[in-house]
Formats: structure tokens, C-alpha cells, sequence
């Protein structure tokens, strides 16, 4: 692919909100062991016995986006509508409601959620069965489609250019830089949001749960380690900004880091009843034909941020994959250590990590080899629960490129 | 690189039948497929009608194995698409599997499992909440039950669009075509009518009690329908290399968002006319040129008024003709862009305008060509597929005869 230049980042995480607190949580957590795993808060966590979560703690919409028009909004849409706010402002692209570069017309969105719409649905839903269908509160409904979300982020922003919403489990914020790409390619677009967003439920909880994905209370969150028990689930919302090659420095902007490959592979589980399954061949394939999209060897590639949760079915064929592609030294680190797993926000999540560990922060939590003197390139991987896998390469710009 | 995207196969899922065949004989002889509803209960809600899919057996199109891990959504997803590809005549060897694409849209998915989940927490507790059913819930695996089925390894891709998510499908995948990154997809829309989308259309004043009138005077809303489309896109160099026969080409299309209201249209429809001047462009056509109109036309108040406003921006005073499906199939949401699609390349292929059927009082309001009633035959070399959607979404998309469109636009090197 054409390298794409990333000029802006805007992050609502368990590690901090907004790209300085990041950076500096995330420096942070590479010191120490890390304070999110605290009980979960966006629902009644002391009926399941307190269960932990890497939550965005204390998140107030009001905070970013002042007391109006907040009333219907879940907490998805308020996460993706802080995180593309705080992107447009790190890219110089927007500032107290109006343009400083750019404009309506050019500046679009491209955003990831897997699960995004299951608590409106479900509250919704319930609403329906323990009432009456005819007391669902109209003013909600928009929030059951599952790009209301993006949807209120354009109002917000003012983003007219085009507006994409990817569902495609894990791999999804990787796979909304597959669709930014096409557009650039198309002339759509001369800059976008590109990430994704999940934020925590009782019913994403509760499904989980019942898929006997989750680390048991108590035990230690340890994901990629020998000793893992499960995930911890995790919320959060990222949007890089994106500019086709030659847009920052057009417009007078300094790009930190770019995108410069994309792969995505496909392998079906060998048994025809199974659903849920991860494949090490088809992580191979993602990973290889990233390096070949970004015209680089497995030797240039400093860290590996990869999409290890603590699921051991999931983490093994992972491993297994990136050390036949890398070789067994490679330094494979694990963001999901630091903030859960955030399920269709994945991508993006791995992406502001690898932006934090290009821009000097030490790769943490590394689950195999050592860190690298120097972070100059990084592959994002992230694996779906039915056998996709998808990666994207990002490098430091060389100097005196932006 | 550039490379044009031509439609080698289609296949449907409809309340207006299965297959082109049945649903082209339906659309074309003006037949209504809305029916009191039988899913699900409507006694509150003051409203019963719907076009539902009535007579949709999995097992007609599915084997025992896909049909268990498919819900309903994803079963009408696999049948549509298993039937794109036998019209295409694309079987394992026509196409590496790395380089065959699929693309979905959907809205809801799954919705139906999800309702029952919901149901079984609620009655029984969470312990009930079989996770058998949750694992085929997720909306990532629309493409994938594809993939599997039909032997796609390429990239596979989820996009909910709303009520525009059959044409970002679509388009996305004629991207990857046209960029290289595929030689064929599977793209398509795909959406099924359930309790939940049922009640909140209700409850936001938006269904018509028996009948959908686009751009009639006396319109009074949508009607909620199901149904799932897919096509088969290929290169152009593809088609040629395995001599395969093409329907139709697709010409481009062009994205917008209104950046205004959550369920509203911009009142001056400024996102529509965006993403039809940017279809055209992209198409290399000027409005003139357009045949045909295959509207987005749900019905309802808003939506008609400023559609028609949009078009005839776009297009001047030059009376184009222009069509709802939805009079007739009702509005299929997430799969309604692409249904109509298969209309589109159905009226190039045919050269027949299907009707808007209950099409009486016409609606100053709504200054537009319709085509009443009744189908008619008329040049139909240049096809626009309009669709509109919550969350501000537009998408217009551009289809022709083959051989009749300007070479593609080229890349951004």
C-alpha cells in the first residue's frame, strides 16, 4: 500500500484519556503492575462477585463534550465521540468546534465496533418483554444500529467526506484501515479517523461468561503467559488520524508515524460443527502478506503488538504463528495486559500502543523475547473467533520525511 | 492500477420470491409482497404489516451443517450468495481462494438469536444463555459462513451501513477489485424483520399501516421487509480469462454523510447530492446520461421529500425516470441497497422500469418522474441506485451496460 501518514491520535483508555495521559500511562504500566483491574463499573459488578474489568474509570462525557446533547447517548457513542474529538485536535485539523485545515467535505470516518450495539439491543429488548414493545423510548432506538455510533461522531465533528463502520470482530480496527486505504486509493477522502470503540456491558459480560472465556476472580491476568486462565474484558476507543502521502506536509502538519502495510487471512476450523475457533496458518498468512504489502523482511520488524487476551486457545495459535514467521526471539508484546480485551476496538487499541512505543515509550507487557533498543517498525496483529486474522506494519517516519 | 468491475451473477432472497427469476416476474408484474406479520406479536404496537419471507426453508439451500451454525440472518446470507455464485458459474477452480472477497451489510444480524438470548437471561437467569447460539451471534460472521461454504480466503468484511449497507458492500468491494486486492467478491446486504426493529420503526411514527406509497401525496411510511441479495463483482480481466458472460458493470459510486441528524435527512439534502455527484464523477458521466432511477423511496414523509429535492438537483428538470422497490418489497434495511441492486442490473438486463405500485395522488412536494403502477420498457443503459440511512449515510451507486461507461477513473499513485 501507499504509506499513510498518521498526524493525529486520540485515545479514551483504561490507561488515561487523550494522547499525553496515554503516553504516559502506558510508560507507566511498562514500570510497574498495572491499576485497572479493579471491579467492573458500568453495571452492578458485586452481583457477579465483584468481577474486574479494564474500565475508562470515572469517564464523564461532560468532561469533553460540555452537558448538551448527551442525554440518549450509551457509552459507546460517548467514547467514540470524545476519542474522534481529541483526534481532530491532535491533527490540527479541528478546534472548539470549527476547522483550522481541511474540511467537512474531505474528512470522513472509518470505525470499528464488533459488538457495539448489544446493549441497546438487549436493553431494548427488555424492555419489550417485561413491559411492552410500545413503551421502547424512540429517542434510543438509533443506538441499536450499530453505526449510530460513528453516526453521532460525524454530527459532532462535522465529518461529511463518508463515514464507514467495520464489524468484524477483532481484526475490525485493522480492517477499517483496509477501507481508509480504498478510499484514499479512490480520491474519497484527503484525511480520516481510523480506530475503533467497545465499551463494556453486563451483556457483552454475561455472553463471555457464558462462552467460559473470562479469567476466573482472583486468578492473575496473564495474557500470552503458559499460565493464563482467560480474558479480562476491557472498553476503550482509539481514532488515528490519516493522511494519504504528502497531505501532512501539504497542509503544513508533522505526521509522528506511518502505516505502510496490510494483510488479512482466512482459515476455516477443520471441523464443520465448530464456530469459535482461532488459526495459526491464517495469523501466519495475515502477518506475511502485511510485510509484503509494506515491501518489508520479518528481520525490520521491532515489536509485534499482538492480540493475545489470556484465552489460551486463542493466545497458543497466535505464538505459535508469529514465532514461525519472526522466528522464536522476535519481541512480541501484549496490550491487552494493559487494557483488557477490547474487543472490536482491538486493532485500534494495538495501533495508539505501537504509536506510543514509536515515539519512545518502552514496549510493555512483553510476553516473548526483549524489548529493542529502538522501536522504528511495528506489526499490529489481531485475531477473530472464527478464523480471520488481520495485521498492519507502522514505522517511525524517517526523519525530515513530514 | 485500475481496472473495471463487472456483475457476473446474482442471487436473492426476497419476500417477492428467491431467485432472480421469481423475483424479477414479481417486481415487473407490480405485485404487493406485504402481508399481516406472523414472526412476532404486533398487538401494541398499532401496526401489523411487513413484507416477511413466509416460505424460506434453510435446508432448501443449506446442508445440516451450515444450517446449525447459522441463525436465520446468516442463513439467507449463504443461500443468496451460494445462488450469486452458481449464476456466475464460479466454482472452486474459477478463482484463487486468496483472491475472492466477501463483503456484507447488515444492521441488526443476528437478530433473532439475540432476542432469544435475551429472552432466556431474562426468564431463567444468565445461566440459561446458551452459548451455542452466542457464538454464532457475532456480525463478523456473515462473510465468514460465506467464506467457508464457498471456499473465500480473501479479505472478508462486515459493514454496517444502516439502511445504505447493501451499497457500501458493494462499492467496497468493486474498490478491492478495482485496487487489485481482489479479482472476485461476494458483496451483498442481508436483513431479517424481527420484534425489536419492528416496535422502534413503530414507535418512531415511521410504519405505514398497510401499504408503502413512495412519493404519494397520501404516504403514510414505511413498510418493514427482510430479505438478503448478493452479487458476484469481478475484474473485467478476470471475466475474460475464465469466459464468463457479465450482466452488467458496475460503474462507481459515491459516499456522504449529513453530519445533521441521527434518523433525519438534512433538510436541503446536501449528503444526497454530495454522494450523486460523486457517483457520477466517479463513473465518468454526466446526469444526463442517466436512464433510470431506482430510488430509495421508503415512504415516508421526510425521506421522499427530500430525495426528490436531492434528484432534482442533480438532474435539473429532465424528467428521470425513477422507481421504489419498496412499494412493493418494503423497506429490507441493511439489504435493501443491495436488492435493489439486483433490480438495477435486472432493468439493464431486461430493459424494464419496474413500477411504484400505490402510486395515486401525485405530491408537489415530491416533483419527480415516477413510474406509476405499472412496469414499462425503456432505455436502460445507465442505472443509479440510490440509498439513504440513519446515522446521515448516503451512498449512490452506478450501474451500466457493459461497454457503455468511459474508462475507470484512474488510482491515486
Amino acid at each position: 500500500m501507499r504509506p499513510l501518514e498518521v498526524t493525529g491520535l486520540g485515545i479514551v483508555s483504561p490507561l488515561g484519556v487523550g494522547k499525553e495521559a496515554f503516553v504516559e500511562g502506558l510508560t507507566r504500566a511498562g514500570q510497574g503492575p498495572c491499576g485497572f483491574e479493579g471491579p467492573a463499573e458500568t453495571f452492578d459488578a458485586a452481583a457477579y462477585g465483584g468481577i474486574r474489568a479494564a474500565q475508562v474509570r470515572g469517564f464523564d462525557a461532560k468532561t469533553w463534550l460540555g452537558d448538551k446533547g448527551l442525554r440518549n447517548m450509551d457509552r459507546l457513542t460517548a467514547l467514540t465521540v470524545v476519542a474522534t474529538k481529541l483526534a481532530a485536535q491532535d491533527a490540527g485539523l479541528r478546534k472548539d468546534g470549527h476547522w483550522l485545515a481541511l474540511g467537512p467535505d474531505r474528512v470522513g470516518i472509518c470505525a470499528s465496533t464488533a459488538y457495539g450495539s448489544f446493549e441497546a439491543i438487549t436493553e431494548l429488548d427488555r424492555v419489550a418483554m417485561l413491559e411492552n414493545p410500545r413503551y421502547l423510548n424512540p429517542a434510543k432506538f438509533p443506538n441499536t444500529v450499530i453505526n449510530s455510533a460513528a453516526g453521532y461522531a460525524s454530527i459532532w465533528e462535522d465529518l461529511q467526506a463518508l463515514n464507514v463502520t467495520v464489524s468484524n470482530g477483532n481484526p475490525g480496527g485493522l480492517d477499517a484501515v483496509l477501507c481508509a486505504d480504498m478510499h484514499f486509493a479512490c480520491g474519497r477522502a484527503e484525511a480520516l479517523l481510523v480506530g475503533g470503540a467497545e465499551a463494556l456491558s453486563e451483556a457483552i459480560y454475561v455472553a463471555f461468561h457464558q462462552l467460559g472465556a473470562l479469567v476466573p476472580n482472583g486468578a492473575p491476568y496473564l495474557p500470552g503467559e503458559s499460565a493464563a486462565r482467560g480474558m479480562l474484558l476491557g472498553e476503550g476507543a482509539a481514532f488515528a488520524v490519516l493522511e494519504p502521502p504528502g497531505g501532512a506536509r501539504a497542509r503544513g502538519a508533522k505526521a509522528f508515524a506511518q502505516i505502510v502495510g496490510y494483510g488479512t487471512a482466512f482459515e476455516p476450523p477443520s471441523s464443520e460443527v465448530l464456530i469459535i475457533h482461532a488459526s495459526s496458518l491464517a495469523t501466519a498468512q495475515a502477518a506475511r502478506a502485511a510485510l509484503e504489502d509494506a515491501s518489508m523482511s520479518p528481520e525490520q520488524i521491532d515489536v509485534v503488538a499482538a492480540s493475545v487476551s489470556g484465552y489460551p486457545a486463542l493466545d497458543a495459535p497466535e505464538l505459535a504463528a508469529l514465532a514461525e514467521v519472526f522466528g522464536p526471539d522476535v519481541c512480541v508484546a501484549a496490550p491487552k495486559a494493559l487494557m483488557g480485551e477490547t474487543l472490536g476496538a482491538t486493532g485500534a487499541m494495538g495501533m495508539a500502543a505501537a504509536i506510543g512505543w514509536l515515539g519512545g515509550v518502552t514496549p510493555a507487557r512483553i510476553v516473548r523475547g526483549r524489548a529493542p533498543r529502538e522501536t522504528r517498525a511495528v506489526m499490529v496483529v489481531a485475531l477473530g473467533f472464527h478464523g480471520t486474522a488481520s495485521a498492519v506494519v507502522l514505522r517511525s517516519c524517517a526523519r525530515g520525511s513530514a | 492500477m485500475t481496472r473495471r468491475v463487472l456483475v457476473t451473477g446474482m442471487g436473492i432472497i426476497s419476500s417477492a420470491g428467491h431467485g432472480c427469476k421469481a423475483f424479477w416476474e414479481s417486481l415487473t408484474a407490480g405485485r404487493s409482497a406485504v402481508t399481516p406479520v406472523e414472526g412476532f406479536d404486533t398487538t401494541d404496537l398499532g401496526r401489523n404489516y411487513a413484507s416477511e419471507i413466509k416460505d424460506f426453508r434453510p435446508r432448501d439451500f443449506l446442508t445440516a451443517a451450515e444450517a446449525r451454525r447459522t441463525g436465520r440472518c446468516g442463513a439467507f446470507t449463504l443461500a443468496a450468495a451460494r445462488m450469486a455464485t452458481v449464476d456466475a458459474r464460479l466454482g472452486p477452480a474459477s478463482v484463487p481462494a486468496g483472491r475472492l472477497a466477501v463483503i456484507i451489510g447488515t444492521t441488526m444480524g443476528e437478530a433473532k438469536d439475540i432476542e432469544g438470548l435475551e429472552h432466556a437471561w431474562i426468564q431463567k437467569g444468565r445461566e440459561a444463555v446458551d452459548a451455542k447460539i452466542i457464538a454464532r451471534c457475532g456480525w463478523s460472521l456473515l462473510p465468514i459462513h460465506v467464506a467457508r461454504s464457498l471456499g473465500a480466503r480473501g479479505a472478508l468484511l462486515t459493514l454496517p451501513g444502516a439502511c445504505a449497507a447493501g451499497n457500501y458492500a458493494i462499492g467496497l468491494a468493486a474498490d478491492l477489485i478495482r485496487t487489485g486486492r481482489a479479482d472476485v467478491a461476494i458483496a451483498g446486504g442481508v436483513e431479517i424483520i424481527q420484534q425489536l426493529q419492528f416496535a422502534g420503526f413503530a414507535r418512531l411514527g415511521a410504519i405505514a399501516p398497510e401499504r408503502c406509497q413512495p412519493f404519494d401525496k397520501n404516504r403514510q411510511g414505511l413498510i418493514l421487509g427482510e430479505g438478503a441479495a448478493m452479487l458476484v463483482l469481478e475484474s473485467e480481466e478476470h471475466v475474460i480469462e475464465r469466459g464468463a458472460d457479465a450482466v452488467a458493470e458496475f460503474g462507481g459510486y459515491g459516499l456522504a454523510c449529513d453530519a445533521y441528524h441521527i434518523t433525519r435527512p438534512h433538510p436541503e439534502g446536501t449528503g444526497t447530492v454530495a454522494a450523486t455527484r460523486r457517483a457520477l464523477a466517479e463513473a465518468g458521466i454526466d446526469p444526463h446520461e442517466v436512464d433510470f432511477i431506482n430510488a430509495h423511496g421508503t415512504g415516508t414523509h421526510a425521506n421522499d421529500v427530500i430525495e426528490s429535492k436531492a434528484t432534482r438537483e442533480v438532474f435539473g428538470d429532465r424528467p428521470v425516470p425513477m422507481s421504489s422497490c419498496k412499494s412493493m418489497i418494503g423497506h429490507t434495511m441493511g439489504a435493501s441497497s443491495a436488492l435493489e441492486s439486483v433490480a438495477c442490473v435486472l432493468t439493464i438486463k431486461t430493459g424494464i422500469y419496474p413500477p411504484t405500485i400505490g402510486y395515486e395522488v401525485p405530491d408537489p412536494e415530491c416533483p419527480v418522474a415516477v413510474v406509476a403502477n405499472q412496469a414499462r420498457k425503456g432505455p436502460a443503459d445507465i442505472v443509479v441506485n440510490n440509498s439513504l440511512a440513519f446515522g446521515g449515510y448516503d451512498a449512490v451507486s452506478i450501474f451500466a451496460k457493459v461497454g457503455r461507461l468511459p474508462p475507470p477513473r484512474r488510482l491515486a499513485a
